[in-house]
C-alpha cells in the first residue's frame, strides 16, 4: 500500500506531503507545481530513469515521458538533452488533475526506492 | 459480485455498401431496449449506456438519457447507469445534466447511476470545441457543481473557470439522497486511484485481470479510506470492470457466436480515439467495417483472437505496455467471458475471489445477433447469476462493509 511514508529520501518525501496537503485543501494548482518540482527532483536523485525506454505502439520512448501531459508537460528534447524541465502551458490545475500527478511521483518514487 | 449489461449501440455499416440499411438504427435501439428488458426479468443488476457523438458504426448512442427513459418504463428493477455523461460544458450545459439525471431517478424511481467522463476522441472534442488539454478540468469542475445543483435550494450560481451561471432553483430534485451514486469512467490504473479520492465508482474500461483487480481493489478501499476528498455530497465506493460476453453450449460455438465483436470493438475504438487516424476520419464516408476486414484479411486468425487497432507487428508481440494499447488489446481477445456455463463461472470466479463489486458485460458489439445475445442473457440469468447474488447478499457485503469501517462520510451506493 504505497503512501508518501515510503518514501525514502527525506526531502522527496516532504515534496510530496506537501503536495498531498494542498490537494487536501483544494488548491490543484500549487498541488501540481510542487508535484511537478517532486518529480524533476527524482530525476536528479535517479539520473538513471533519464535513460530508461519503454514500448509504445511499436517503437520506444523514454519513460519518463509517461509523466501525464495535463498542462504541465516535461519536454521530449529537455529529456533527450538530459536536462528535463516541464513547462506550465496552463496557470490553474483541477485537483483532480493534481490526484493523477502525485499517483504517477508517488509509483515512480517507490518502484524506484527513491 | 453484482452484473451489469454495457451498450455502446455498435451499428457496423454492410460490408458491401457505403452506407447502412435504412432500418438498421431503428433494429439496434429496439434490440437493446429487449436485452435490457430480458436482463431486469433475470434479475442483472445494471445496464450502462455510453454518450458518444459522430462516432459512426463504434457507437451510435448520442442520446442516452432517452434510451435510459424509455427503460425507466419498460423494466422494474436494473439499475440505469449513465456509462459516462460528457460533463464538459461544451457537451452539456452542467445545468441540463443535473436536471435530466434528476428527471431520470424520478421516472424510474430512484434507479440512476450517474457516470461522467470527457472522452477522448478527435471528432467529440474538435465537434463540440473542447480543448483537448482542459477537458479533465472541465470534467471536475462541472461534475462538481452539478452535484451542487442537486442538492442545493437554490442552487447559488457559480463563475467557474469553464461555465457561469446565476443563482437559480435547479429542478427537479433527484430522488436518491443526496444524489445518485457517482462514477467516473477509468481506463487506467491512476484513474482508478484518482476515482477512489474523488469518493466515485471506477468504471473500469481497462478490462483489468483478475490479478490486477486484486492489488486494485484493496488499494481503491484503502484509498476511500484514508485519502478521501469527496467530489459529491455522498461517495460511490465501487470497482467495476468491463469483459466482453458471449455464451453458448460449448466454447467452440460461443466463439463462433462471439464473431468479430470483439475485434471491432477495439478496432473502431482504437481507431477513433487515434488522433492521427479517427482525427483525420471523413464524416459520413468512410466504412470503417469494410476498413476492418480488409486489414484483418491479412492477419485473420491473430485478429480474431487478439486484433484491435494494432499493427500486425503489435499483435504478434506481447502485450503492450501502455495502459490504452493494453485495454484495446485485452478486448479485441475473444476469451473473456465468452464460452459454457462451466467457462465463465471459472473466470468469473477469480473475480469474485479478488473481490470485484461489479462485472459489466459488453453483448452488443461487431456484427453479433441479436438471437444469440438474447439466449445469453437468459443463460446466465438462469444459470450463473443466482449463485453470485447468493454469494454477493452474503459473503462480499461483509467484505466490503469491513473495507469501510471508519468512513464517516455519507454513502449513497447500490452495490
Amino acid at each position: 500500500m504505497p503512501t508518501p511514508k515510503d518514501i525514502n529520501d527525506p526531502t522527496l518525501r516532504e515534496k510530496v506531503e506537501t503536495a498531498f496537503a494542498e490537494m487536501r485543501a483544494g488548491k490543484g494548482t500549487d498541488a501540481v507545481r510542487t508535484l511537478a518540482d517532486s518529480f524533476l527532483y527524482l530525476l536528479e536523485l535517479k539520473p538513471a530513469l533519464l535513460q530508461e525506454k519503454i514500448a509504445m505502439r511499436n517503437r520506444e520512448i523514454p519513460r519518463v515521458m509517461r509523466w501525464p501531459a495535463l498542462g504541465a508537460n516535461i519536454k521530449l528534447d529537455s529529456v533527450i538533452a538530459g536536462k528535463p524541465e516541464i513547462e506550465f502551458i496552463r496557470e490553474r490545475f483541477s485537483v483532480s488533475e493534481a490526484m493523477t500527478y502525485y499517483q504517477f511521483v508517488l509509483d515512480e518514487a517507490l518502484e524506484k526506492n527513491a | 459480485m453484482k452484473f451489469g449489461l454495457f451498450y455502446e449501440l455498435q451499428l457496423p455499416k454492410p460490408a458491401d455498401k457505403d452506407q447502412w440499411n435504412p432500418d438498421d438504427e431503428r433494429r439496434i435501439y429496439h434490440e437493446m431496449l429487449e436485452q435490457v428488458e430480458l436482463a431486469d426479468s433475470l434479475g442483472f443488476d445494471y445496464v450502462f449506456e455510453v454518450e458518444h457523438h459522430f462516432l459512426e458504426e463504434y457507437s451510435h448512442s448520442s442520446a442516452p438519457e432517452l434510451m435510459m427513459a424509455a427503460l425507466s418504463q419498460r423494466t422494474k428493477n436494473i439499475r440505469l447507469g449513465h456509462g459516462i455523461v460528457l460533463t464538459p460544458p461544451n457537451y452539456n450545459h452542467p445545468a441540463r445534466i443535473a436536471e435530466r439525471i434528476s428527471a431520470l431517478d424520478i421516472l424510474s424511481n430512484g434507479r440512476v447511476e450517474f457516470g461522467s467522463g470527457e472522452s477522448a476522441s478527435e471528432m467529440e472534442l474538435g465537434g463540440f470545441g473542447v480543448e483537448r488539454g482542459l477537458k479533465k478540468a472541465m470534467w471536475e469542475e462541472a461534475t462538481r457543481e452539478i452535484t451542487n445543483m442537486m442538492t442545493s435550494t437554490p442552487y447559488a450560481g457559480f463563475q467557474g473557470e469553464f461555465f457561469s451561471m446565476p443563482t437559480r432553483n435547479v429542478i427537479p430534485k433527484p430522488l436518491q439522497q443526496p444524489h445518485p451514486p457517482l462514477w467516473v469512467a477509468a481506463s487506467r490504473r491512476e484513474t482508478t486511484m484518482v476515482a477512489a479520492r474523488l469518493g466515485m465508482g471506477s468504471l473500469g474500461f481497462g478490462f483489468e485481470t483478475p490479478d490486477e483487480l486484486g492489488e486494485r481493489a484493496l488499494e481503491y478501499y484503502r484509498l476511500v479510506r484514508e485519502e478521501l476528498m469527496p467530489i459529491g455530497h455522498a461517495i460511490n465506493p465501487a470497482l467495476a470492470v468491463l469483459n466482453t460476453f458471449m455464451m453458448a453450449d460449448s466454447d467452440e460455438e460461443a466463439m463462433r457466436r462471439s464473431a468479430n465483436g470483439p475485434a471491432f470493438f477495439s478496432y473502431s475504438l482504437g481507431y477513433y480515439y487515434n488522433p492521427a487516424v479517427g482525427g483525420k476520419h471523413p464524416p459520413g464516408e468512410f466504412n470503417v467495417y469494410r476498413d476492418f476486414l480488409n486489414r484483418s484479411s491479412e492477419t485473420a486468425q491473430m485478429q480474431q483472437q487478439r486484433g484491435g487497432f494494432l499493427s500486425p507487428e503489435e499483435i504478434r508481440s506481447e502485450e503492450p505496455a501502455d495502459e490504452v494499447q493494453k485495454a484495446l488489446y485485452r478486448a479485441a481477445r475473444s476469451g473473456n467471458a465468452i464460452g459454457t456455463v462451466e467457462t465463465l463461472r471459472k473466470t468469473l470466479l477469480k473475480y469474485e475471489e479478488q473481490h470485484l463489486d461489479t462485472m459489466i458485460f459488453v453483448a452488443q458489439c461487431g456484427d453479433r445477433k441479436h438471437e444469440h445475445i438474447m439466449e445469453s442473457i437468459e443463460t446466465f440469468g438462469k444459470h450463473l447469476l443466482p449463485e453470485f447474488k447468493e454469494r454477493h447478499e452474503s459473503e462480499h457485503r461483509k467484505w466490503r462493509a469491513e473495507q469501510l469501517k471508519g468512513v464517516d462520510f455519507p454513502i449513497n451506493s447500490s452495490i
